[in-house]
């Protein structure tokens, strides 16, 4: 079997990608905002309550929130636009005369297009909110350095297998698209499910100590959550091992599933009209 | 027990058979109603051949086509496609054919022309030189040269429709299926669509299946005809054959320079139309030849002209569909 058409797939949507530069300082922007905003509201709760022991620091928070901000992109929001068009427009039996495998090959578009999205912002984003910021004078309200190097070395480990879970994750979606022919349902389902679950929202450890526990082993946490928590050396219960143990848990099992249910659906895919 | 399929035929099809479940009503547990696409159809086309499928919308054309790309699984019935079942070696299948749909598009609206081909290059692992020979025949055959750097999405119809057939051939397959290469077409990209569908088939040996609405297509292209309607198949002959049985009559139309006199008609012969100064005759060849028929007008006072001709394909297909109802 040859890499190749995937390798191809992968440089495509990368491009694609890459070649929306205004969205990516339009997002940026948004991001930065979203990010101050935030960032405001933790400092005036912190705060107003000096004594409560939170199981993130200030600064930590910040740090978070910052992280979290730049790799908006990298979650699962919907399924992958070239193939919410191609259903809708019926060039999706095309998916299905190509000679590869139809999970590799929309598995290596989506991680491209998750990349290609969330990288250059990912830099970008890091370069502002952490050095560019200190450098002004706003080092209190900025980007925090890794833990140490060996949680810097983890955590990319770590936001790597978070990419390649959320593409996993995409491929749902991907499935969904094709089933329903339409891109809608996807994006219903995935975008308030992947900012709620991934910590986007409120940071994961700050939810209350009972739901905690569940929260971390969603596949969402995952994606961001884990990789945060390691580059900030936060302690995740049971470790770090846990952390990447339940990553790759869920690659597994949704690999698995999402084979099962992609075998299911090319088999009753039924284009109609022409 | 039943004879293995034949390997010396690009496709054979033995009982396929194919029913849609479809879902009434938009409630979540709607009732189900079965709907039968295809209902037992046989047919095998040798290598090499052009063979036209046609039938009215709802027949079950798209449903065969699908099943051959390997896109679609039959609820029953037998199929090879080059020694291989469709669905079952769907990877290895679909390698060795390609696809035209008329109606939709494989190239990437975001790309040129010469950027998808790389792609489907990259896809179907064809090695450089291959890719380079073919690349270089399709330009040359389709007229590309001048839309290769073109973004697929600035192309009109005619170009683009040029640039989807050299993407379903890049690869070399044995097997083309045009699924209605020339709907939307003016009339000179039809007829370069047809012409070189013909030489590849002739220089090449590419086995194509063919459906269209368009009869001139088929009447251009098709050595064979399979007519299709309500799941099976109605004829299967070569297009002459399909018009002898089906309406063989002919029409032979005179005009004169003053009112047309009254005729007295040979059985087989009848008059009907009369405008002021033409009148058309519908004959039966079988019963009266037309030199026959012509010697026994030529004479009437006053004719100017005259001329015969066969109905259109179009009439043919027509009668053909209203002689077998639902």
């Amino acid at each position: 079997m040859s890499l190749r058409p995937y390798l191809t797939a992968f440089g495509l949507q990368w491009k694609i990608g890459l070649r929306y530069r205004i969205a990516v300082v339009a997002g940026l922007v948004a991001q930065m905002w979203f990010g101050a905003v935030t960032l405001m509201a933790y400092a005036s709760v912190y705060h107003a309550a000096p004594d409560v022991q939170a199981p993130l620091s200030l600064r930590q928070a910040m740090t978070y929130t910052w992280i979290q901000q730049s790799l908006f992109t990298l979650l699962p929001l919907g399924c992958l636009p070239a193939i919410g068009d191609a259903a809708r427009t019926g060039s999706i039996v095309y998916d299905l005369l190509r000679p590869v495998d139809m999970w590799n090959w929309w598995l290596s578009a989506s991680l491209a297009r998750l990349l290609g999205n969330a990288v250059p912002r990912a830099v970008l984003l890091a370069c502002v909110a952490g050095p560019l910021a200190m450098i002004v004078g706003l080092g209190a309200w900025s980007l925090a350095p890794p833990a140490s190097l060996i949680s810097a070395i983890l955590a990319l480990v770590s936001i790597a297998l978070g990419a390649l879970l959320s593409a996993t994750i995409v491929m749902g979606w991907n499935i969904l698209t094709a089933r329903t022919l339409s891109p809608l349902g996807s994006y219903a389902v995935g975008t308030p499910l992947a900012v709620l679950l991934s910590g986007m929202l409120l940071p994961l450890p700050l939810y209350p100590d009972w739901i905690r526990p569940f929260l971390l082993v969603q596949p969402f946490a995952g994606i961001t959550d884990i990789p945060i928590r390691i580059y900030l050396g936060t302690p995740i219960p049971g470790g770090v091992a846990t952390g990447l143990g339940l990553q790759i848990f869920w690659l597994a099992a949704l690999t698995l599933l999402g084979r099962l249910w992609m075998r299911q659906t090319v088999n009753r895919l039924e284009v109609q009209g022409a | 027990m039943q004879t293995p399929l034949s390997t010396s035929d690009a496709i054979t099809v033995r009982d396929l058979r194919k029913t849609y479940r479809i879902r009434e009503g938009g409630s979540w547990r709607g009732k189900t109603r079965d709907i039968v696409a295809l209902d037992g159809i046989s047919f095998s086309v040798p290598k090499g051949q052009i063979a036209g499928f046609i039938g009215p919308n709802g027949a079950g054309k798209s449903t065969a086509i699908k099943i051959l790309s390997g896109i679609l699984r039959p609820s029953s019935g037998e199929v090879q496609v080059n020694g291989l079942v469709p669905w079952t070696n769907r990877v290895a299948h679909v390698a060795r054919i390609g696809v035209v749909f008329g109606q939709r598009t494989q190239l990437w609206w975001d790309l040129s022309v010469g950027e998808g081909l790389a792609l489907l290059r990259d896809i179907y692992g064809v090695e450089p030189e291959r890719f380079a020979r073919n690349r270089a025949r399709l330009a040359d055959a389709l007229d590309l040269g001048g839309i290769m750097d073109q973004f697929v999405r600035q192309l009109s119809l005619g170009q683009r429709m040029r640039a989807e057939i050299a993407a379903s051939l890049i690869h070399d397959p044995d097997i083309l299926i045009l699924d209605e290469p020339t709907i939307g077409l003016d009339a000179p990209s039809k007829l370069a669509v047809r012409a070189f569908v013909h030489e590849l088939c002739r220089d090449r040996g590419t086995t194509v299946l063919l459906t269209t609405h368009d009869m001139h297509d088929i009447e251009a292209l098709a050595e064979r005809v399979i007519v299709i309607g309500h799941g099976r198949i109605l004829a299967d002959s070569p297009f002459e054959d399909l018009r002898m049985t089906t309406l063989s009559e002919r029409i032979l139309e005179l005009d004169f320079h003053d009112t047309p006199p009254e005729l007295t008609l040979p059985a087989g012969a009848s008059e009907t139309a009369r405008e002021p100064h033409s009148i058309t005759i519908t004959f039966d060849p079988r019963q009266i030849p037309a030199p026959a028929l012509v010697a026994h007008v030529g004479h009437l006072p006053g004719l100017d002209d005259l001329r015969i001709s066969r109905p259109s394909i179009d009439e043919i297909i027509t009668r053909f569909y209203a002689d077998h109802p639902a």
